[in-house]
């Protein structure tokens, strides 16, 4: 009964979450200025991909969506490749200041991003990384989160493991390739997957250092069409749908590494 | 093959020194096994030997080199963990093949090696199952397997049978013992467990806080035991201590009140504080001349029983017998300390030797 009672109510959410997803799809076929009309129809009269067209056609959508694809794909290899080393190192390696320095970047995480943004913009500018994919991708490359995820799983890796490893003369190198990545392939598809997320959905920081229009993600394309296009619910509504759906296609490809991750992480051992 | 020499190791963990300058030798071809009670430094010892922790003190030899400043894979040593240490995510095949792999050896010559470290170790019927499938017992002979196809110069064990229940431990022990008859390798072999120690060592390295207390054959450290900790860290039942004070006629007083006869050739002056060990299984019921105890507990172990005897003053003492099943708690019985059988230590807890067994036991090591 109980059990009822908790599945009814998780089916109830699940349906409240899912249900407006529904209705973008549903919208995005509609005629313009069909989801206007009150009370607004569940789906549409007369289905059609005119406003994909429409996006891909006269607006040019393909562009952007490659864009989002390079700069994510970009930043969550960048980022992986940063992160995962660091993070082994932190929990593994014996070196000094390593609790000290580990210490600092935790404490760093309460600092909001957005406050970082100027300094970092700044910084770029002298760089001379403005309006440039390279500052785009700056941001991704050593996330301090992934660092702590990363760490806090290492430490559940027995040491006995690493040093019979050193004992059959693999290298600090090969230890990690051969010994730790396939150990940690949980958390590090979580990790990609919550960079590629993060990246993908990434409004404010591409809009900031991307001023060139042929550069601009998805995120940022769309947000510059919604200005033209206040009226066209369909049209956005697609658009929706083209930045939504790569996305929870990944997620649920991954979601059985993803969760495995998230819950191995945090409980040690 | 070849020996090892450890000289005046010193290791120090901050303000710990945990390795107070050891030195051992042990002979090309030797199963030598370090024991001691937790804490006594003696697998950071294996540690430094495995190079795995550096000295803060002292030179390491492995035959004739020098590789107190190698690393781990520079040393020609293998290393059997008490966790195995086997990678989780591999086959039993892959995981002895992994050393060779990095040492770049060709398939054919891995093959071999990892085949015949199977036949050995009887796990050819496992090779392709990943840790997480086989039991306690056959994860052990994975990571000996591991170590064997490795070549060494020198086997390291680091407590091996401590996860494994106690049936599987004593046909483990078994096994290590024919394993080091069939391959001869020299074995450094850590254990807090004297049995152990005894069954499989040709030599045994007591140590304690740092220090080595004694090292030698599991006989002489039975029989001579150099020190009280050595005596009753060695045999079990542990050997039974009583204080006493040396009077005349070669006797000496127990503190119970009753005399009791000191081994033949030991002359002390009268009224030196000693302490009088004997072993449970030389304490004989019945003797003519015996002093009274009382059976306070009997512990049946089937063919044999220990005795529990509580004397007139306080002390207690532990007697191992055949079990005739006759005896019974409560009883009153005559017990003999026969003094040939007597250890006799000083009140620093160091071995008095009758001269002649002082030759012996030089002549010994």
């Amino acid at each position: 009964m109980r059990r009822a009672l908790v599945t009814g109510f998780a089916a109830l959410v699940a349906l409240l979450t899912i249900a407006p997803l529904l209705w973008m799809l549903s919208v995005s076929f509609m005629a313009p200025g069909e989801a206007a009309q009150f009370p607004p129809p569940l789906l549409p009269e007369n289905p059609g991909l005119e406003n994909y067209r429409q996006l891909f056609g006269t607006y040019g959508v393909g562009r952007f969506l490659a864009n989002s694809l390079f700069v994510s794909t970009l930043a969550t290899l960048l980022a992986l490749l940063f992160t995962v080393p660091a993070g082994y190192a932190f929990a593994k390696l014996r070196f000094r200041g390593r609790d000290a320095v580990f210490r600092l970047l935790v404490a760093a995480l309460v600092v909001p991003g957005q406050i970082g943004m100027l300094p970092l913009f700044l910084e770029l500018k002298a760089m001379g990384l403005v309006n440039s994919y390279a500052g785009a991708l700056v941001p991704w490359l050593a996330g301090i989160f992934g660092i702590f995820l990363v760490r806090q799983y290492c430490l559940s890796i027995p040491d006995e493991m690493l040093e019979a490893a050193r004992i059959d003369g693999a290298s600090e190198g090969e230890i990690l390739r051969h010994i730790v990545l396939p150990l940690l392939t949980p958390v590090v598809v979580t990790l990609a997957l919550f960079v590629f997320l993060s990246s993908w959905n990434d409004f404010m920081w591409p809009l900031i250092v991307l001023a060139d229009q042929q550069l601009y993600t998805l995120p940022v394309a769309l947000a510059a069409l919604s200005r033209e296009h206040v009226q066209d619910n369909e049209l956005m509504m697609a658009g929706a749908v083209v930045t939504t759906l790569p996305v929870l296609i990944l997620f649920l490809a991954l979601q059985r590494f993803y969760l495995s991750g998230l819950l191995t992480g945090s409980v040690k051992g | 093959m070849a020996g090892l020499s450890i000289e005046r190791a010193r290791k120090r963990f901050g303000d710990v020194e945990v390795l107070k300058g050891v030195s051992i030798d042990v002979a090309d071809g030797e199963f030598a096994v370090i024991v001691g009670p937790s804490g006594c430094g003696k697998s950071t010892l294996l540690r430094a030997v495995a190079g795995l922790e550096d000295l803060t003190g002292g030179t390491i030899r492995i035959g004739a080199r020098d590789v107190t400043g190698l690393g781990p894979s520079e040393r020609g040593i293998a290393m059997v963990f008490q966790s195995y240490a086997l990678y989780p995510h591999l086959s039993a095949y892959d995981n002895m093949a992994f050393g060779l792999r990095i040492a770049k050896a060709s398939k054919a010559e891995i093959d071999a090696a990892v085949q015949r470290a199977a036949e050995i170790l009887n796990i050819e019927a496992l090779l392709d199952r990943k840790p997480a499938a086989l039991s306690g017992g056959q994860r052990q002979r994975v990571a000996i397997g591991r170590a064997i196809v490795r070549k060494p110069q020198l086997f390291l064990f680091d407590e091996p049978l401590s996860n494994l229940d106690a049936d599987l431990r004593v046909r483990m022990r078994y096994e290590f013992a024919e394993l080091h008859r069939a391959l001869g390798t020299t074995t450094l072999y850590v254990t807090h467990d004297q049995v152990e120690a005894m069954t499989l060592a040709d030599r045994i390295i007591v140590l304690r806080d740092g220090r080595i207390e004694q090292a030698g054959t599991p006989r002489a450290l039975y029989e001579r035991p150099a020190n009280l900790f050595v005596a009753q860290f060695i045999g079990a039942p542990r050997m039974n201590i009583l204080p006493a004070t040396v009077i005349e006629g070669g006797a000496a007083m127990l503190a119970e009140g009753s005399a009791i006869a000191l081994p033949p050739g030991i002359s002390l002056p009268p009224g030196t504080p000693v302490s009088v060990g004997v072993r449970p299984e030389d304490v004989t019921i019945g003797a003519a001349d015996g002093l009274p105890f009382a059976i306070a507990f009997v512990e049946r172990l089937g063919g044999l029983a220990t005795l529990h005897l509580r004397g007139a003053g306080r002390a207690t003492i532990a007697c191992q017998i055949r079990d005739d099943g006759r005896l019974r708690e409560g009883e009153r019985v005559p017990v003999g300390f026969p003094a040939d059988r007597l250890h006799l230590f000083d009140a620093d807890g160091r071995r008095l030797a009758a001269e002649a067994e002082e030759d012996a036991c030089h002549g010994a090591v």
